[in-house]
């Protein structure tokens, strides 16, 4: 189906790739603070998730955009969970910074929609 | 010597990222196999390299190196798309990736 948001099968691909990114955190946070087993099984349980759905995604979409968005939205993410869980301080720069960032994965979302000739 | 191991750290995850598209390319178990062994190897040098040098700078050197070798690569071989505004955009995640991890 095409529409305003663009193809819904390519659309399927950018929710992949937003739900490995928020795996990301997850594993991120977990190789930082994992204390016990059990904190260890879920961290490796969310890299496991985080790079099936990667590679999933890379079917459809230009692995370069993403890797990018994924990265990206993992360091946003990442960012707003020291802030918001652990209290460390989200100054001016850290938000300018983050406002960049996501103009760049809509930008890029924008550019994946424009047609072109059909990939291998 | 820890730059050494950050930037090998990051030469395997470029490597990585390009065995995504190769396994969707080729299908094969081995690139399966590489895809595994090059964030592996990834991971383990990022960690060798984190035992003497400052996280954030570590994190934001690793980062921008595989996303832009991924990016790279895949423009070279795997004939992703090379349009100035696709290459701006992936430029401005890795910029402020990098700037939000130095700062963190």
């Amino acid at each position: 189906m095409e529409g305003f948001w663009g193809d819904d099968k390519m659309n399927m691909q950018w929710v992949k790739v937003v739900i490995a990114a928020m795996f990301e955190i997850g594993w991120v946070i977990g190789l930082k603070h994992a204390a016990s087993w059990w904190e260890w099984s879920l961290t490796f349980v969310c890299i496991y998730i985080s790079f099936h759905l990667l590679v999933m995604a890379g079917k459809f979409l230009p692995v370069g955009t993403v890797y990018a968005v994924f990265a990206g939205l993992g360091t946003v993410g990442t960012v707003l969970f020291d802030t918001f869980l652990f209290g460390e301080q989200l100054g001016p720069i850290k938000m300018v910074l983050i406002g960049v960032l996501l103009i760049g994965i809509i930008g890029l979302k924008l550019a994946e929609d424009k047609p072109r000739e059909e990939r291998i | 010597m820890a730059w050494v191991y950050l930037i090998v750290a990051g030469l395997f995850e470029m490597t990585g990222v390009t065995m995504i598209s190769k396994l969707h390319h080729d299908k094969t178990i081995r690139a399966f196999f590489f895809l595994v062994i090059s964030f592996w190897l990834s991971f383990a040098f990022l960690a060798l390299a984190m035992n003497t040098l400052p996280m954030g700078i570590t994190y934001a050197v690793w980062t921008g190196i595989g996303t832009a070798g991924g990016a790279i690569l895949g423009m070279i071989w795997y004939d992703e798309p090379k349009d100035w505004f696709r290459l701006s955009c992936i430029g401005l995640i890795i910029i402020s990736a990098a700037g939000l991890k130095l700062f963190s």
